[in-house]
């Protein structure tokens, strides 16, 4: 022991477990989830991971809950792990998005009522187009393992929107992607057309983590750190080379754009949306918008506002690319899966403006519009999933002709989500739309504020074609059957309306909430 | 010795591994050139944490092959779906999600 | 020669009795509000309600006339806030009373007016299916009618103002089925748009010059107003007055408008509403008083307006068309003497009053004629129906005699006023304006005689024709005494309300704290000759009328062949040409021009957009090829973009 004495003392860094024990339960409970699934048999995997799920929301939340209500001292934030991670305000708001969107979605990834057996392949190793496909097609199993990959994504969310540090940025970027390139090719129907998903996200998701990873290196090389607030601190008037700033800055933030699936970093979005099982596509649409905005709303904000004036521009090109692509492509979109990924392109154009106004109110308008378009979103692809045919899915828009003659209360609910979508009063979707733009016009935005309502005005007219389509078209004979969903679905799908209309109504509580506070570095 | 040329060099191989990106069909070598993509940025990382006298940057270049270690992993669980699918390693053949 | 702006005396804060004053509005506003919301079931005792209110109303208007009656001069002029109406940054208009000498008198008029009428109508539209929504916007109407005199600023008055033609819109389309009178009332709510919209202007302006629309703080502060300003308030002001008064060039609604109940003809086209302009003048003194420009624009109007209502008076065979040109031309002999100034607002006041009595008094006679003859309306099918309808005649030729001008009725005494004060003019105007008036006067004299004999004397034409154009038999008859009761009561006034309003002066002076001291002018004519000489024109006119049309009978059908003055006046002296030609036609081309750059340019752009934001899109998503090399390559030229253009930004 002579030897250990001789060594040196060494001081552990501090670290808050209150802070981030979400994350922690999250984290833990997707690795026991992953021990059921080698362990438990498999008649007994789909009963044990529902429960463990739930009571991952349930422990995540209270955790949550816990330490945001016995916040005193540390009122406004703290920074933990070496000052790898932050919880503050807008983290804590973004977290708590997060869980419930999460659980919002794992609602429709346990559903199985809605497709017997639910939306996953029983055996994803099974060649699709073969007789065990077709005979697994009809089996009432299914992967469990989309339980583990789903809390390992949202683990890594979670560490995303919290990380201090480009490093953990990256980390959580891969934590999160790689179980989502997985779950893309998970659907129990066309297996095809979900295997060629997983396929195109993968790779082009590794392409921009690869710009990511660069644009990271070059920042290095710039400030010496990749801590966010070292960044910051060094782009106040060193004599360093603005050539590393900018290019590791533009790299750096394709990579985010590409998460976020802005135009022109978008190409993935349709393919993948389509393809993808619909729970999954909730998923991925409400959550990962949440994490990456919520991740480029802290890279912007703490490391690169000293240098707005050089990039701004930039990005107000960006944005003005998003919503125009988002809105102009979307109007011949035939699929309403792709149609709604269009319209997300949209939306994340929309984001991008309250993100770029780099004061309070784009802070918290955007944390708000995030809240209120994942629910919206969440609710959208739960009803997608409802109307079927025999092949699965029908979700060829010619096949919802005159839906609302089949299935009123689907309709009207779907319609409402619509007008939630494209920003009308009374749904949250207007008053997210109102708070961004009203702080991008504070910050002189004016005139891409003007560039979004156009978008916002045409992106309108796909949204009331579907609406007419179902109202005003003769329902098709052989058309879809709309399936009455289980608890789970009907559970997903109600509470994704109603906080759509709640936002829309009395929006100033989750306002207030949004706008609690900045963040800490 | 200036360690430009080594951020050259390493500019050079990332822009090697995203034309490769673009140009080569078969799956497992585009998901090659990503990796290559990945190892210029180890480089660069290296280079800048000698420049800075530092280990940091070292540190990140071991990060950073982890997770490209876990990303072939599920690269190439994927890839060998779809080949099994398919009977072709081809990204081009993979086009049935379009328009 | 201008006399302080009397009109802007200190008002106190209305107490006592006049803090009820509300309650006006209230009554009548109540009575519609029950009617309407009532439904069927008010059907039996709604007429009932709508005479009561409005005869609450007027009782309450006496008390608060007589109450104010025992106060001092000084006194008189009260306040009533009632609520902040509009308070919008700096535009704060609350919604408050005004009560003085001017407003009660209206009040009254209105009230008293209306009560008769009121209970005229539950004799005249007996037999009317939807005789309850009659009375509920005659309700309406009083209502909106007291709000625009009992006001206490411009906006307030503004909304009185819309709310009459509203009232009076509905009113004159009351026999929707008939297309003429759907037309009617589209064209006087078309017309009177065109003066509202100077009366909006002008209130724009003045909240634009001074901040407020009170009438207190305008009249008080008008003197800081540039005198380009006033005029055009001036203007703008008259062009209102125009609108509703059916003064030129905006006359032509109002003869159309007679395609409305009789009754409403009476109240509403005849004694109330068409006064309005009259009104707003007065109430303006203290603006009109620094612009004598202004003022000579309203005299030149006014009488523009009683020659060419005179004129055409002459032509109709339409007893209540004859009658709507002949308020016409008493509304110009009004809007002429308020034009005059101090000299004249108190005259054009009382001409305001006697005309209410004796014009609403024909009006429900020519109604009561027509009740009793089928509802013709034609003069030349009546005739010789004094012996069939005793006291509709003997009313009627009392509220003739008074129109006419004879002493001692009561016309003489308000119309010869505004003669000498028109002679009273300097120079040149005084011969114009007063030749005018005289001439005026002689013409209504002839074709006020004309409509007497066709319609009460010479032989009885109907009983050749036996049957009205819709076959039914004429059996001409006195009507029953819920309407003669008011013939009468307005008779007596017709008689007397001259007399009693001039003798000393008493009107001029109960109105003096609003308008102003009457002042007195000496002009050419002294008082005594212009009486003279306006009864004897007036006589010359009678006697004229009486060789043309009293001696020989007259055709059932009008002549055609005519000479060019009697063609002219048939066609409203060209008045609906001249408007065609100056605002519709143009209109019409306008709009024309505008449906064609609609069509192909506005319509082509948005289905052009459509078509171009559909066709790109259509393109673009082509570029969603599917391949998944051509997405890296989309994601590879976007990053090198951004990327340039950071670096450019920043080295540039």
């Amino acid at each position: 022991m002579t030897f250990l004495a001789q060594v040196e003392l060494i001081k552990p860094p501090e670290i808050e477990y209150s802070a981030i024990a979400p994350v922690l339960i999250v984290l833990g409970a997707a690795c026991v989830s992953v021990l059921f699934e080698a362990f438990l048999p498999k008649h007994q995997r789909w009963a044990a991971q529902v429960v463990l799920t739930m009571l991952t929301f349930i422990g995540a939340g209270t955790a949550l809950g816990l330490y945001a209500g016995a916040e005193t001292t540390t009122a406004q934030g703290i920074t933990t792990l070496s000052g790898a991670v932050a919880v503050d305000r807008p983290v804590i708001f973004l977290w708590v998005t997060l869980l419930l969107l999460g659980f919002g979605s794992i609602l429709l990834i346990a559903d199985r009522s809605v497709e017997p057996g639910g939306a996953f392949v029983a055996d994803a190793a099974v060649r699709p187009g073969t007789v065990q496909d077709r005979a697994q097609a009809t089996r009432t199993g299914m992967q469990t393992e989309v339980f583990p990959l789903t809390l390992f994504a949202l683990a890594g969310m979670m560490v995303f929107v919290a990380a201090n540090d480009l490093l953990t940025m990256f980390i959580a970027l891969e934590v999160l992607s790689l179980p989502l390139y997985l779950m893309c090719g998970l659907a129990r129907r066309r297996r095809l057309l979900s295997q060629e998903a997983a396929v195109k996200y993968f790779l082009l998701g590794a392409f921009a983590s690869a710009f990511f990873l660069y644009g990271l290196a070059l920042l290095y090389g710039y400030a010496g750190s990749v801590k966010l607030a070292d960044i910051a601190t060094a782009t106040a008037g060193s004599d360093k080379s603005d050539t590393l700033l900018f290019a590791g800055f533009g790299l750096l933030v394709v990579g985010l754009l590409f998460k976020a699936s802005v135009g022109p970093f978008h190409a993935w979005t349709p393919d993948v949306y389509q393809g993808a099982p619909t729970p999954i596509t909730a998923f991925m649409a409400a959550c990962t918008k949440v994490a990456a905005f919520g991740g480029i709303l802290r890279v912007l904000t703490v490391a690169f506002e000293r240098t707005n004036w050089e990039w701004r521009g930039v990005l107000w090109g960006v944005a003005v690319a998003s919503m125009v692509i988002g809105a102009v492509l979307g109007l011949t979109q035939t699929d309403v899966k792709r149609m709604v990924a269009y319209s997300s392109v949209a939306h994340a154009g929309f984001l991008l403006i309250g993100s770029i106004s780099l004061t309070e109110q784009g802070l918290s308008g955007t944390l708000f519009y995030l809240l209120a378009y994942g629910f919206t979103t969440i609710a959208v692809f739960g009803v997608i999933s409802l109307v079927r045919n025999a092949d699965g899915e029908a979700t060829h828009l010619s096949q919802w002709a005159g839906l609302a003659k089949r299935s009123p209360v689907l309709a009207g609910v779907f319609t409402f989500l619509l007008l939630a979508l494209a920003g009308i009063p009374l749904t949250s979707g207007f008053v997210g739309k109102f708070v961004v733009f009203a702080a991008a016009i504070q910050d002189g935005l004016a005139p891409l504020v003007v560039v979004a309502l156009v978008a916002s005005a045409v992106a309108a007219f796909f949204y009331l074609r579907v609406i007419v389509l179902m109202y005003f078209s003769e329902p098709a004979p052989d058309g879809p059957t709309v399936t009455v969903p289980g608890a789970f679905t009907t559970i997903a799908i109600t509470v994704g309306a109603a906080v759509t209309l709640v936002l829309g109504v009395w929006p100033s509580f989750a306002l207030d909430w949004a706008g609690a506070g900045g963040f800490i570095f | 010795m200036t360690p430009t040329y080594y951020l050259l060099l390493s500019a050079l191989l990332f822009s090697l591994g995203a034309v490769g990106v673009l140009v080569r069909r078969n799956a497992i070598v585009v998901f090659m050139c990503v990796e290559l993509m990945l190892n210029a940025v180890n480089l660069t990382l290296v280079t800048f944490s000698r420049m800075h006298g530092e280990l940091d940057g070292q540190v990140m270049g071991f990060f950073v092959m982890v997770v490209a270690a876990a990303e072939v992993v599920v690269g190439l669980t994927i890839i060998m779906s779809i080949f099994r699918t398919r009977r072709s390693a081809s990204v081009d053949d993979s086009n049935l999600l379009k328009y | 020669m201008l006399a302080p702006a009397s009109g802007a005396t200190d008002a106190v804060a209305a107490s006592g009795l006049a803090s009820l004053a509300w309650l006006l509005l209230a009554l009548p506003a109540f009575g519609a509000a029950v009617l309407l919301l009532a439904g069927k079931r008010a059907d039996k005792w709604g007429h009932l309600l709508g005479c009561a209110t409005i005869i609450a109303a007027f009782a309450y208007g006496l008390a608060l006339f007589f109450t104010t009656l025992g106060q001092g001069a000084e006194e008189r002029t009260s306040e009533l806030h009632l609520f902040d109406w509009i308070p919008v940054g700096a535009l704060d208009v609350e919604f408050g009373l005004r009560l003085d000498p001017l407003s009660l008198t209206f009040v009254l008029l209105i009230t008293g007016v209306g009560s008769l009428i009121h209970i005229y109508s539950i004799g005249y539209m007996a037999h009317e299916e939807g005789r309850r929504k009659f009375f509920a916007y005659l309700n309406l109407f009083v209502s909106a009618m007291l709000l625009l005199v009992l006001g206490n600023g411009f906006v307030t008055l503004y909304f009185g103002w819309e709310g009459v033609g509203l009232a009076s819109y509905l009113l004159i389309g009351w026999y929707q089925y008939k297309p003429e009178a759907a037309s009617a009332a589209k064209k006087a709510f078309l017309m009177n748009r065109v003066g509202d919209l100077g009366l909006a202007i002008a209130i724009f302006i003045m909240f634009k010059e001074l901040g407020t629309t009170t009438y207190t703080d305008v009249f008080a502060r008008v003197d800081e107003l540039s005198s380009g300003s006033i005029l055009a308030i001036t203007l703008l002001l008259l062009l209102g007055a125009c609108g509703k008064s059916g003064q030129f060039p905006l006359q032509a609604w109002l003869p159309d408008a007679m395609a409305g109940p009789t009754p409403v003809s009476a109240l509403i086209h005849a004694a109330t509403m068409v006064t309005a302009g009259v009104y707003l003048i007065a109430r303006s003194n203290p603006i009109y008083n620094l612009s004598a420009d202004g003022r000579l624009v309203v005299m030149i109007i006014g009488g523009v307006t009683l020659l060419i209502g005179c004129i055409i008076g002459c032509a109709y065979d339409d007893f209540k068309k004859v009658l709507a040109y002949s308020t016409v031309s008493q509304i110009g002999y009004m809007i002429l003497a308020v034009g005059l100034g101090p000299v004249g607002y108190a005259l054009g006041i009382m001409h305001l009053l006697t005309h209410g009595f004796f014009k609403a008094g024909l009006f429900l006679g020519a109604g009561s004629v027509m009740h009793g003859m089928n509802d013709e309306g034609n003069i030349r099918r009546m005739g010789g129906l004094a012996k069939y309808m005793p006291v509709t005649f003997a009313t009627w030729a009392l509220g003739y005699l008074a129109l006419i001008g004879i002493p001692p009725f009561s016309g003489f005494f308000s119309k010869d006023a505004i003669i000498a004060a028109a002679f009273g003019e300097p120079g040149w105007r005084g011969y114009v304006f007063g030749g005018v008036a005289l001439l005026g006067a002689a013409l209504t004299a002839f074709y006020m005689t004309r409509l007497l004999i066709l319609v009460f004397l010479g032989k009885p034409r109907w009983k050749e024709l036996k049957t009205s154009e819709d076959g039914r038999e004429y059996h001409p008859h006195e009507s029953p005494w819920s309407m003669k009761i008011p013939m009468i009561v307005l008779a007596v006034g017709s008689v007397g309300a001259g007399f009693f309003l001039e003798n000393g002066e008493r009107l001029a002076g109960w109105l003096e704290p609003t308008l102003g001291p009457l002042q007195e002018t000496h002009g050419a004519l002294d008082h005594t000759m212009v009486a003279i000489l306006s009864v004897a024109l007036s006589l010359v006119g009678v006697a004229l009328a009486f060789l043309l049309f009293g001696r020989k009978p007259q055709p059932t059908t009008r002549p055609l062949r005519v000479s060019f003055p009697v063609r002219a006046a048939r066609a409203d002296l060209y008045g609906n040409a001249l408007n065609e030609a100056l605002f519709a036609r143009p209109g019409t081309w306008l709009s024309r021009a505008l449906v064609f750059v609609d069509n192909k340019g506005v319509d082509g752009l948005v289905n052009g957009t459509a078509a171009l934001l559909g066709g790109s899109s259509g393109r673009l998503r082509r570029l969603q090829t599917g391949f998944v090399r051509s997405y890296a390559l989309s994601m590879l030229l976007g990053a090198i973009c951004v990327l340039g253009a950071l670096l450019m930004v920043r080295f540039s």
